[in-house]
């Protein structure tokens, strides 16, 4: 445990300081430390591109990473399910359709209402699936049905408003859903560092409830747990985490369903050492994604969301792939 | 060996009726669990065992009756107070992959410690005791998924047994299991009632089995009692001709003294 964080620590720093020294304004390492330690010797530009635009950027990609790994380690227990994301509680489909109609049917209104359209849109749509499910108590099962029948419904919608929108509100809704942290600043990491503190803090204090409730709902009972609280509770957990990442860099998928299963490989499947690798291994690739992103065909910038996917989805298979022989 | 009797004292159904929508599965019981002692439900497909026993440890609610434990109703149990006197362990359960056993065998600490409660040394020897018991010390690191099914299955009632419950209801624990496998968890049962003084109830489809090893067996039928004692009293042919419509002899074990039955054959052999 110790060394896959510390493995996983140097893992980071690299990242961090590729990604703070490489861009269209290169700063060499040298330049870099003294920009950091608030040396005199730094220039206006590199202290421009390293504090006002790299860094925050970086730091959001960590944050949105490590909430989206948690949100998916959580969603995986919960559901029992290890196919599944943060995305299965709806909260890319109501985020997503909070968006288009924001953007696209009341284009009148300013795009900074966006982040919160984006939560209210995730966290309604996660309200909505788990109301739904609801015949006195829920299970894991009618969660996942239903979250796939509204989150086609809401997809609908989604699509209906950009069939008929003005071209360029479609547009605009399209690249903040595609999922990016390009439009970092100071602001938007502090306010998603005080939000994710918490939930983050909580989920791991009570991680032993995770290790229980993805026995299934009898067994956990006969250990004792309060099921639907333990539940309900996970849910709110994982929609104010998940939420709050959509909320700030759109539709960034594979993180929360990718991150967690690294996590389980390097340290098992018990949560309180799989949730701070999880996370750490979220960040990590966030980061790593979003350095690709705005390196590999620079100046052109691939949003993060899509380097994500199209990393993501290979190396599922590979994960996959590479499991072939194990037990069932 | 006892009689049972309403005495207030463990783990008892009073008038007990359980329907799923409008299907009656147990209706009218009455049952005591003799207390330090192995009961063996018994009873064909349908005959509403597993139900009784998931009644018994609080997982299904009965539509009328109440279940008694030490004389109060459980239904007003707080759960993990139910967890900490009443172990249930299901039928088949399932392990995320890459779970070991240590890590399996702490969880049944969970009725013992409070939210964000730290690991005590209470639950440390509650887990090794529960690994000794077992005998499940030298498997301790090895995944779940790596051991024999008898091995996974003593890993799973050693977490039940970290618990440290006096009553353990055991859902078809021998199921799925090959012959050792089943011998080990069987003698596994009779060592912690003999030992340990646990009450241990355990849903068996061996019949043979159930009446070598259990102290009391409760025989059922459509959801009610059809015969209740000893392995002498309830394995009669007359009782098996009645609840499974097999006719058969019964003979005493020479190993044991324990009643065996021998269903006959359909039809008269060809000689």
């Amino acid at each position: 445990m110790r060394r896959v964080i510390l493995l996983l620590m140097v893992l980071l720093m690299a990242l961090a300081t590729a990604s703070l020294s490489h861009g269209d304004y290169p700063v060499p390492w040298r330049e870099l430390v003294d920009v950091l330690m608030g040396r005199p010797g730094a220039s206006p530009q590199a202290q421009m591109a390293v504090l006002d635009l790299r860094l925050p950027r970086l730091l959001l990609a960590l944050l949105v990473g490590a909430a989206l790994a948690t949100a998916g380690a959580i969603v995986q227990a919960v559901m029992r399910n290890p196919l599944a994301e943060p995305g299965i509680l709806g909260i890319n489909a109501g985020a997503g359709l909070a968006a288009m109609v924001l953007l696209v049917a009341l284009s009148g209104l300013s795009p900074a209402w966006l982040p919160l359209a984006g939560f209210a849109g995730a966290a309604a749509m996660a309200g909505l699936i788990y109301a739904l499910a609801w015949r006195g108590g829920t299970s894991s099962l009618r969660i996942i049905l239903i979250g796939i029948g509204l989150g086609s419904v809401a997809g609908a919608g989604a699509t209906l408003l950009t069939a008929f929108g003005e071209i360029r509100d479609v547009q605009r809704a399209m690249i903040w859903l595609a999922g990016s942290v390009h439009h970092a600043d100071w602001q938007t990491v502090e306010t998603l560092a005080v939000w994710i503190a918490l939930p983050l803090a909580l989920t791991l204090a009570i991680a032993g409830e995770l290790d229980v409730i993805r026995f299934g709902d009898a067994p956990a009972r006969s250990l004792g747990q309060r099921v639907q609280l333990a539940r309900a509770l996970l849910i709110v957990l994982c929609t104010l985490l998940s939420g709050a990442a959509v909320a700030v860099a759109g539709l960034i998928g594979f993180i929360g369903l990718i991150a967690p299963h690294m996590a389980r490989r390097l340290v098992g499947p018990t949560h309180w050492r799989l949730l701070p690798v999880a996370a750490f291994t979220g960040a990590a690739l966030l980061a790593a994604a979003d350095l690709l992103g705005r390196t590999i065909i620079a100046p052109a910038q691939i949003p993060a969301g899509v380097v994500t996917a199209m990393i993501g989805a290979p190396f599922f298979a590979y994960l996959l792939w590479g499991r072939r022989h194990a037990a069932a | 060996m006892q009689r049972p009797e309403h005495t207030g004292i463990g783990l008892s159904a009073q008038d007990v009726a359980i329907a799923y929508g409008r299907n009656p599965i147990v209706s009218g019981l009455d049952l005591a669990i003799p207390t330090g002692c192995f009961t063996a439900l018994i009873g064909p497909n349908g005959s509403g065992k597993s139900t009784i026993l998931r009644a018994l440890g609080g997982l299904t609610a009965p539509n009328t009756g109440t279940i008694l434990l030490d004389g109060h109703s459980i239904a007003r149990l707080p759960t993990k107070e139910m967890a900490r006197r009443v172990g249930l362990l299901a039928q088949g359960p399932a392990a995320p992959e890459g779970l070991t056993v240590t890590d399996l065998v702490r969880q049944g600490r969970y009725p013992h410690r409070p939210l964000f409660g730290r690991w005590s040394e209470q639950d440390a020897a509650a887990c090794e005791e529960a690994l000794a018991l077992t005998d499940m010390a030298g498997l301790r690191d090895r995944p779940l998924d790596s051991l024999s099914g008898g091995q996974r299955q003593r890993a799973w009632i050693a977490m039940t047994l970290a618990q440290q419950t006096a009553i353990l209801l055991l859902d078809e624990p021998t199921t799925f299991l090959d012959l050792a496998h089943q011998i080990e968890v069987m003698e596994l049962i009779t060592q912690l009632v003999a030992t340990r003084g646990k009450t241990i109830v355990a849903v068996l489809h061996d019949l043979n089995q159930a009446a070598r090893h259990a102290d009391h067996m409760v025989l059922l039928k459509a959801g009610r009692i059809e015969a209740s004692g000893t392995s002498a009293e309830v394995m009669t042919s007359a009782n098996i001709q009645q609840v499974f419509a097999v006719a058969s002899t019964i003979i005493l074990d020479p190993l044991t003294g324990t009643p065996l039955c021998l269903p006959l054959p359909r039809r008269p052999p060809q000689s």
